[in-house]
């Protein structure tokens, strides 16, 4: 049956690839009335709306989705009631990733905003809501509002604008689906050096979905926010003429809680956790551009690295005996590097390496320390853009994850992902 | 702290070399060229893209960002062409002076003859890579080269009063060169005159508008759409209903889709170079222009 479907979707992306060409021999006809150009949008901002669709199939038995859950030193928090608020799995079949609605406009001479609802089926997120200065002197800008954590290279990026369908596991396995993305403000600082150089100090209220979690929980302090302290350093020391080399550091380190449910003798006790999570890493961009049309013969390569250290403190507890102020500690790593290279006019291909937990060791209170295994994953993809507002990928994963007592499981994943973009023509970062 | 005063020092440094003249930023080569006509030796010119790629496509890489820092003026030759990459880079420069708006931010486009504008009621992105202000690729025209000029006098006379004067008289003799030239290009051109040629993308438009030279055909299905088999069937029948003897276009093209009609006509594939410093002579503006007359002038062997 999934055969019949993964053949049906692949049939499905061929026919779109043909109609590329197919298209390209139609005359400019039957042209629609339109009046979305820049003379009519006087004061409008610019809008958008990104549609991402990707059909996915894997063969695990107990679902990949709920296995990363259980990925050994990763997994394990049991979040009591939000458990399915930020349900990203993938299922098999058929899934649909938020319509991405963008309004960007420059507010006036002092500040540029942009905000982006995230729609789904089942309702609207505030996925990104900012306004960043554009006339602060000495090379400082400041940003405020809801946006994209700018550490690293790709935690920044839309899930649209990634090279591959999915994001790095590390990035999935620590931050959660959304990566960083938080309320709060960044100053950043662009050196006056000869080269790039360019510092960046974030504070956020502190409410990721994984790594800082603050729990509704009476056994709990309340901790103020905000809660978490991000900085990171962007460096592209050559001028080369067609390529670009860029390197990046990054540390943070905020507030964090977990409850642990534990089963002793039939009777279920909570465990609950409060003090620090912190990470910090490395990044590195090469990107090359062959100035042939079409981005042909273009090439990236990127490659990041993510170390977590968490320290927290067993806070309360209702088991007997519970050894109160006793520490949890866990220190996990991972990295991953990928390329992709212009084979062909709007044709790309690209190769993923990823691996998590080569550092895995987890120490709950009064046992022995833990160590446990890492995990890999690797990755091939193919994608086609017929122009610039329009790309279609194929996408296979095969990858062995950790499951601890569970042992290993090998799972192959594939993906068929359809993107278009309507509307304002959109300017990317570096 | 120490760290820092050595970053500010090395800083002083770099800005002491470009003391006193004028730092201007130009998105493409050959407006870096006219502007370095005007502007002489009272400024240092810096072009973000160096001829010898498209600019539509350009990122906004960090060097790009570094070169906007401490731009006193920001030429783009607008009508979107650099729709993909100027605001990140300006952005990103952190550089006031030069944002849409200020006196140190110039769009070359105001004061062309424009052409292809779409009718903004008919305009939809089915029609390809089409630019809703009109085709951007207006230098390859002598002429908007002219008010090119003028534009960038008036607005560096602006930046810098004192010597408003040359900058003008600077401006109008790069204008009496081209004039002259422009006979000199007629009479060069003479035999293509009301002849019909294939352009690989609609980058020639206004070259061939001033020269009377006829563009039956695009390689291009659509802008921005590589040539498909189909498509090409229809070059070949066109070149031959037509009697077309050149196929022109840009060295970053692939010349396979050519060398295909080529095979099966009696065209032959002139390539030239849209942006001055994609080819050694090609070295300013006026000898990218006798470069490309010469190209499409040259007899075949």
């Amino acid at each position: 049956m999934n055969y019949l479907n993964s053949s049906a979707m692949f049939v499905a992306g061929t026919l779109l690839i043909c109609n590329a060409s197919a298209q390209d021999a139609a005359v400019s006809s039957g042209i629609t009335f339109n009046d979305s150009t820049g003379a009519l949008r006087a004061f409008n901002p610019a809008v958008s709306a990104t549609i991402d669709m990707f059909y996915y199939n894997e063969n695990s038995d107990e679902g990949l989705s709920h296995m990363k859950e259980e990925v050994a030193g990763f997994g394990g928090h049991s979040h009591d009631e939000d458990e399915h608020d930020h349900d990203h799995g993938y299922e098999n079949g058929f899934n649909l990733r938020h319509l991405e609605l963008t309004f960007y406009a420059e507010v006036d001479n002092y500040f540029r905003a942009q905000a982006i609802a995230a729609i789904s089926e089942e309702g609207a997120e505030m996925e990104e809501a900012w306004a960043e200065t554009t006339g602060l002197p000495w090379g400082l800008q400041a940003k405020a509002g809801k946006f994209f954590s700018n550490f690293g290279y790709i935690n920044a990026q839309h899930s649209h604008q990634w090279d591959f369908t999915d994001q790095p596991l590390i990035y999935e396995l620590t931050l959660g689906s959304h990566g960083l993305n938080d309320k709060g403000v960044q100053v950043s600082w662009l050196a006056p050096t000869p080269f790039y150089l360019l510092f960046g100090a974030e504070v956020f209220q502190g409410d990721n979905e994984n790594m800082y979690v603050q729990e509704e929980a009476d056994e709990l302090p309340e901790n103020d926010g905000p809660r978490l302290g991000v900085g990171w350093v962007k460096i592209a020391p050559f001028q080369f003429d067609n390529s670009e080399l860029q390197f990046g550091l990054f540390g943070a380190s905020g507030s964090h809680q977990e409850i642990h449910e534990e089963e002793v003798g039939g009777i279920d006790y909570d465990y609950f956790y409060d003090g620090d999570n912190m990470f910090f890493g490395g990044d590195v961009v090469y990107k090359y551009s062959s100035g042939k049309a079409y981005g042909q013969g273009d090439a990236v390569v990127q490659a990041e690295y993510f170390y977590r250290d968490k320290d927290l403190d067993l806070k309360d507890s209702d088991a007997p005996g519970a050894p109160i102020g006793s520490a949890l500690t866990g220190a996990q790593d991972g990295y991953y590097i990928q390329g992709t290279y212009g084979f062909l006019p709007r044709w790309r291909a690209g190769l993923r390496w990823d691996q998590v937990g080569l550092t895995n060791e987890e120490q709950e209170p009064g046992e022995a320390k833990e160590e446990f295994g890492d995990s890999w994953r690797a990755s091939a993809m193919v994608d086609f853009r017929p122009s610039e507002f329009s790309q279609i990928r194929f996408q296979v994963n095969n990858g062995d994850y950790d499951l601890g007592d569970e042992g290993t499981e090998n799972v192959w994943e594939a993906f068929v992902q359809l993107t278009f973009s309507l509307g304002a023509h959109g300017a990317h970062s570096f | 702290m120490l760290k820092k005063t050595g970053i500010l020092f090395l800083a002083l440094a770099a800005s002491a070399v470009s003391f006193g003249k004028l730092n201007v930023v130009t998105t493409t080569s050959d407006l870096g060229s006219i502007a370095e006509s005007v502007g002489g030796d009272l400024i240092k010119v810096q072009s973000i893209a160096t001829g010898k790629q498209d600019p539509h496509h350009l990122q906004a890489r960090p060097k790009y960002i570094i070169m906007a820092r401490n731009a006193d003026l920001w030429i783009r030759t607008g009508m979107e062409l650099e729709i993909g990459w100027e605001m990140p880079v300006i952005d990103g420069s952190r550089n006031r002076k030069i944002r849409p708006g200020q006196l140190g931010h110039l769009d070359a486009s105001t004061h062309i003859h424009k052409l292809e504008v779409p009718d903004a009621r008919m305009l939809t992105r089915a029609m390809g890579d089409v630019h809703a202000a009109g085709n951007p690729h207006y230098l390859t025209d002598p002429e908007n080269a002219r008010h090119v000029a003028a534009d960038i006098a008036d607005r560096l006379a602006r930046l810098d009063p004192k010597n408003a004067d040359t900058y003008r008289k600077n401006a109008a003799a790069f204008s009496d060169k081209i004039e002259k030239k422009m006979a000199v290009w007629k009479q060069k051109l003479e035999p293509l005159k009301g002849k019909s040629i294939v352009t690989y993308h609609k980058s020639w438009i206004y070259f061939c508008d001033q020269f009377g030279i006829n563009i039956a055909i695009e390689l291009e299905p659509k802008p921005g759409v590589p040539p498909s088999p189909a498509h090409l069937t229809r070059v070949i029948q066109t070149v031959e209903t037509d009697d077309i003897e050149i196929i022109l276009q840009e060295p970053w093209y692939s010349t396979k889709a050519a060398e295909k009609v080529v095979g099966k006509t009696g065209t032959r594939i002139v390539t030239a170079p849209i942006f001055t410093g994609s080819d050694p002579e090609a070295g300013d503006y006026i000898a990218l222009i006798d470069l490309i007359v010469k190209r499409l002038t040259e007899q075949p062997e």
